[in-house]
């Protein structure tokens, strides 16, 4: 047990939060986030509604830069980067938003091809038909390519969104409130597509979600955030069975 | 030591405004010559802002054109000038009537277009989304509607000068019976250059105020569904603005040009 752990800690480490903060007027939002993912692993953030999670991830892949402490993501400092190689970055990053965020005007095959086309310039109509097939079938949606985003039920948008982060074949995936809005069975289904993902395409990942079933299905490590800071840490068994008051709360 | 100037209130709010503004100006330069230009959508947007407005400048101004005749026309009868009627009505139409009220109409049409398009995609992650995959959003969503505007408005308000000039063929024909070849001939000879070269070099102005206004406040609207709206209203009443300044600024400039 002693050396599993240890291998896992020896494992190579691709997110490194250090003394995070971040204030919004006189908010401050995040007051001293610490938080190291390693390779493969999958950390779900749990907290109460405006207590800073989304805030984490959003500076994580560069679209707010912290106050003050430092991020580092795959070795590269993200506040340090010039726009092109934050861009760069960017493109070793998923980020599922929480309404999916499909671009409306297309079809779910332009939706998908979009980065495609843009970022790893692929021109091949072949190769470009062939990703769209296989990441559909992935998410179990084959026949969903000429849809429109405005003929997909919510589940179906959150599974479209995941496939086109996952097309350009990330390293990191940050997921934002991924079961919100969906029926229980449906939050279950794409739980488990979700680590379906993570093995399949071997992602890091970044989970913030109130849902505690998709923190049991999908959480290697549980961090528990408020007044934004992080308070208990663990997988989720230890801290089902923590004594803390706080803690136990959120298992209710 | 001299004392720190502060600026509070609608001032600071202005200058920050102007200040957002300059930036989304640069990015839109450096977006504009970076290369990677997305030809199907600025095709795309030709079409839905050229070909869409179309019906809508050609009524208005067959209507301007009918009723400028039916208005100069007493005037002047008063003054015996009723053959100066095709010429009164080109230089007004070219020079400024025509220009102007096409741009208004599409400040109208299009800004608000725009603003509430760009808007609704601020609103639900969709710019973000776009930033987040590494692609370039204002490549795609502003350099293309800028320039469709700026490609689009010169045209449409070229149709709708030609149109007008029929509205006021038909209108003279109300009451007297003039040929057209002859009308056409007449509206064509009162023109000079320096009427419809500075005509047509203001339109393209106007048509960048309406793409860069619309553009700018979709691409800022504050998240929620009531920004939209706001957004959208913004735009049409800044494009607006923007375009009777332009105007302004042309008039005198051709002024002191051509006509001193």
């Amino acid at each position: 047990m002693a050396a599993k752990s240890e291998e896992k800690l020896q494992k190579e480490v691709v997110i490194e939060i250090k003394g995070l903060k971040k204030s919004f007027g006189n908010k401050q939002v995040l007051k001293d986030i610490n938080l190291t993912v390693h390779r493969g692993e999958n950390v779900v953030i749990l907290g109460r509604s405006g207590s800073g999670k989304s805030v984490t991830i959003q500076c994580v892949i560069g679209m707010l830069m912290p106050d003050a402490g430092t991020i580092k993501v795959l070795g590269e400092e993200v506040d340090q980067l010039n726009d092109k190689d934050l861009k760069s970055l960017r493109t070793k990053i998923g980020f599922l938003f929480q309404g999916a965020a499909l671009y409306d005007s297309m079809t779910v095959r332009e939706n998908m091809e979009f980065a495609l086309t843009r970022v790893m310039k692929i021109t091949d109509q072949a190769e470009l038909d062939q990703k769209v097939k296989d990441i559909l079938e992935s998410v179990g949606l084959p026949d969903a390519a000429e849809k429109m985003p405005s003929d997909l039920s919510g589940g179906m948008r959150k599974r479209i969104g995941l496939a086109r982060t996952l097309i350009v074949n990330p390293e990191i995936m940050l997921y934002d409130e991924p079961t919100t809005g969906l029926d229980p069975i449906t939050s279950r289904e794409i739980s488990h597509l979700i680590l379906e993902m993570q093995k399949k395409y071997k992602t890091t990942s970044i989970i913030i979600t109130h849902d505690m079933e998709c923190a049991r299905i999908v959480a290697d490590r549980v961090v528990i955030m408020d007044d934004g800071k992080y308070v208990a840490e663990g997988t989720f068994e230890e801290l089902h069975h923590s004594t803390e008051k706080f803690v136990k709360s959120y298992f209710i | 030591m001299a004392e720190q100037v502060v600026i509070t209130g609608g001032w600071r709010k202005w200058l920050e405004e102007v200040g957002e503004q300059a930036v989304f100006f640069t990015r839109f330069l450096r977006n504009l010559f970076s290369g990677g230009f997305e030809w199907s959508e600025f095709v795309r947007q030709c079409y839905e802002i050229g070909y869409r407005s179309m019906m809508l400048v050609g009524i208005t101004s067959f209507i301007m054109g009918l009723v400028l005749i039916l208005q100069l026309r007493p005037t002047l009868i008063a003054f015996g000038a009723e053959s100066m009627l095709p010429k009164t009505l080109t230089v007004s139409i070219i020079r400024e009537i025509g220009p102007v009220i096409t741009a208004i109409i599409c400040a109208g049409k299009i800004a608000s277009g725009i603003g509430a398009e760009l808007g609704s995609m601020k609103v639900t992650e969709q710019i973000d989304a776009m930033e987040v995959s590494g692609a370039n959003p204002v490549q795609y969503l502003v350099v293309t509607r800028i320039l469709a505007t700026c490609f689009m408005i010169p045209l449409l308000a070229m149709i709708g000068d030609v149109i007008s000039l029929l509205g006021g063929y038909l209108a003279l024909n109300l009451t007297d019976s003039m040929n057209l070849h002859l009308y056409m001939t007449k509206c064509i000879a009162s023109l000079d250059y320096t009427d419809y070269i500075p005509a047509l070099i203001k339109t393209v102005f106007f048509g960048f105020a309406i793409g860069f206004v619309g553009c700018y406040k979709g691409y800022h609207s504050n998240r929620g569904t009531e920004s939209v709206g706001i957004a959208a209203n913004s735009a049409v009443v800044t494009a607006s603005l923007w375009i009777f300044f332009i105007d302004m600024i042309v008039v005198q400039v051709t002024t002191i040009l051509f006509y001193k």
